[in-house]
């Protein structure tokens, strides 16, 4: 047989009103009734930010949609190493690499998904980029559609969204 | 059990083989020397240097382990200060010049570089002049691409050419960072074995052009198997993988060693007839030709089967013993006429006495065994009055027996087939079978060594067993006990032995009857 465990709590608060709880309560919900009250009064002044009207403020740290960068010259960044693919938890990108002939490297994506349907923006494949090839720097945070299909980006869709920030603040996000 | 010495490595005392050097000794209790010139099939080269061990109260006191040895009582050191440094050192001469390739390198992940960089370097490089440049990509023929940057000048590409297949078509040109691997001009490699410097290369400066940026090695599963190319069943890796939302696909076909069949080898053939597992295959179950539920097919050919009167069955030279046994078994409580016909497997002239067999199947001997009867006249005879022919997966039967052909093409036929042909689609009833990539089984080879494979890939939607179709189709014998009763039956050599405990480098049966005559 088990023996119960039995441990003793000792009971918190010195003085009488601090041993009855209900003032201390009270106490505690000071903020909220605050709040409580001033906008019951005077809701003109609610906190609130008038989604979608105004817009949050990006930082770049942010993690948004993914993009694909690419050289000066247009060319695609990315050399399909699969290091993104690798590290990815949630396995949402999905990579075919081919044959390159631009001069730049041995090898290019020939398909590259990320269905953002099971991605988690960890950001563990813009890490994970030898080449800074993806990032989630196009400050896009909301995506909305009526099928699964379209949320899965293709490559054209990842290298023809911009990013949202100049490379010097890109490059200060501090990572 | 081979002789063994006593020596010491770091001090501590391992018993190992005689007879070896140290690399190969040591490895096999689990004591790696890095190196990248030595190949247990190439012989010590002794060019790297990143073997180079201590032996402690030795003249000289360093040696490089590929070309020593074991001897009693020799004491190895492989973690000193100076070893080390050395390890570093040869490190570091092999990255000079060394691109970082490895996002776009097909050996990432299972390349040497790689990993005795992670064990014995771990430094930045200290190099401040530009890189030696050297070709990339160069096409050296028999679908192996080179890239000279990535060469450590190992020389294991050309000491196989010139050891092993004896054609020489590769040597090293010029000297210290000028020195690369090259063929001569307007002479490509021209073997059947060249794709084999693919798998020896320690780096990524050969890469398969079928293989070339398909997967990365890191994702690959790797599945020991048998080679069904010919009768020489070579041993092999089966590398597949299973992509999001795909099918489980194989990618290559590596060798495995077994001293006893292949070596170290395959042939070029053989390692690409991988595609025919993933492609061309039969998906679904066919009734004159329109695609069935697979239920009713079984139901339409066992009744087709009890129905006739004179079946006949061919079975193919590639079916494991255990579909032999149970096709034959099947056969027998029928009454129909078996036949393992299958001439167009051959290929005259086609072997080159090494790996390459003229004999296109992989288990004729086992026919043989069996009893069962392969000749061509006994196949004619039997079509004669035949109403009925069932197809145990046989693919090919022209053009060794063209006039043959039309005779089966006015016969009903069912096929019980892996994959889809001309034989398939002229059949009443067509079955999707697995194929050996997808079943394990036995086989035995060209020289009487009988081997055994387990299932590699699982297909998303996997096709019926042979002997789950057999058993289906009335077949009593398909149970894996009563089959390995049969087997042992059938084989004496087995008699009495543990299935579990069969080794795993495969059985020499002729060996073992000399051995019982002898006796």
């Amino acid at each position: 047989m088990m023996s119960a465990k039995i441990k003793t709590i000792e009971r918190q608060g010195v003085s009488y009103d601090q041993r009855l709880f209900l003032i201390e309560v009270f106490k505690g919900m000071r903020v909220t009734f605050g709040h409580f009250f001033r906008n019951l009064l005077d809701n003109s002044k609610l906190y609130v930010r008038h989604y979608p009207e105004v817009k949050p403020e990006i930082t770049p740290r942010w993690r948004g949609r993914h993009r694909l960068t690419t050289h000066e010259d247009g060319t695609v960044k990315c050399v399909a190493c699969f290091m993104c693919q690798t590290n990815c938890p949630s396995h949402c990108i999905s990579i075919t690499a081919g044959e390159r002939n631009d001069g730049r490297s041995e090898k290019l994506p020939v398909r590259f998904d990320i269905d953002l349907l099971e991605c988690i923006y960890c950001g563990y494949c813009v890490e994970a980029c030898p080449m800074d090839a993806i990032r989630m720097d196009t400050g896009i945070f909301s995506v909305v559609t009526a099928d699964r299909q379209s949320v899965v980006m293709g490559l054209d869709k990842l290298l023809a969204t911009p990013g949202a920030f100049t490379e010097e603040d890109y490059k200060k996000r501090g990572l | 059990m081979a002789e063994t010495v006593k020596l010491f490595v770091n001090g501590q005392e391992v018993e190992v083989e005689s007879g070896k050097n140290l690399i190969d000794a040591l490895k096999v209790v689990g004591i790696e020397i890095p190196h990248f010139c030595y190949h247990p099939a190439l012989g010590a080269d002794g060019n790297c240097r990143m073997c180079l061990v201590g032996i402690e109260d030795g003249r000289p006191p360093l040696v490089p382990a590929c070309k020593t040895p074991v001897s009693e009582g020799l004491k190895v050191q492989l973690d000193a200060e100076k070893i080390r440094k050395i390890q570093h050192d040869v490190m570091e001469l092999e990255l000079i010049n060394h691109p970082i390739d490895c996002p776009v390198c097909d050996q990432a992940g299972e390349c040497a570089l790689q990993d005795y960089y992670m064990t014995y370097d771990h430094q930045a490089s200290r190099m401040r002049v530009p890189q030696v440049v050297k070709e990339k990509k160069l096409d050296f023929g028999c679908g192996v691409v080179h890239d000279q940057e990535r060469c450590v000048l190992c020389a294991r590409c050309v000491r196989f050419t010139r050891l092993i297949t004896k054609t020489g078509e590769l040597g090293i040109v010029n000297r210290s960072d000028e020195a690369r691997v090259t063929v001569f001009p307007g002479r490509q490699l021209d073997n059947r074995y060249a794709l084999n410097v693919v798998d020896l290369c320690p780096v990524g400066a050969m890469t398969s052009r079928d293989f070339r940026f398909k997967q990365r090695a890191w994702f690959l599963k790797r599945s020991p198997s048998i080679c069904h190319g010919c009768s020489m069943g070579c041993n092999i890796f089966i590398d597949h993988n299973r992509e999001k939302g795909g099918d489980d696909l194989i990618y290559r076909f590596r060798p495995r060693h077994n001293a006893l069949v292949n070596g170290y080898f395959i042939c070029d053939e053989g390692r690409l007839t991988y595609h025919q597992e993933n492609e061309g295959r039969l998906a679904t179950a066919m009734v004159d030709g329109k695609d069935s539920p697979l239920d009713q097919a079984i139901e339409m050919a066992r009744r087709k089967l009890e129905n006739a009167r004179k079946p006949v069955f061919l079975l193919s030279p590639n079916c494991s013993l255990e579909q032999m046994l149970a096709i034959r078994a099947l056969a027998e409580s029928r009454k129909a006429r078996l036949s393992g016909f299958s001439d167009a497997y051959i290929k005259n002239g086609d072997g080159d006495g090494w790996l390459i067999q003229d004999d296109k199947s992989a288990n004729r001997a086992g026919l043989e065994l069996l009893g069962i009867d392969t000749a061509r006249e006994g196949f004619a005879q039997a079509l004669e009055d035949a109403d009925l022919l069932v197809n145990f997966n046989s693919m090919r039967i022209v053009p060794a027996a063209a006039e043959l052909a039309g005779k089966i093409a006015g016969l009903t036929t069912i096929a019980i087939s892996s994959h889809n042909g001309p034989l398939t689609r002229q059949a009443a009833v067509a079955l999707p079978v697995s194929s050996y990539s997808e079943y394990g089984g036995m086989v035995i080879n060209t020289n009487h060594i009988l081997q055994r494979f387990a299932p590699a890939v699982i297909k998303n939607q996997p096709a019926p067993d042979m002997l789950d179709l057999l058993r289906q189709l009335g077949c009593t014998l398909t149970e894996r006990t009563d089959l390995g009763k049969a087997m042992q039956q059938a084989i004496p050599a087995l008699a009495g032995t543990d299935m579990s405990a069969f080794p795993a480098e495969g059985l020499n049966l002729k060996e073992k009857e000399t051995d019982h005559v002898t006796a």
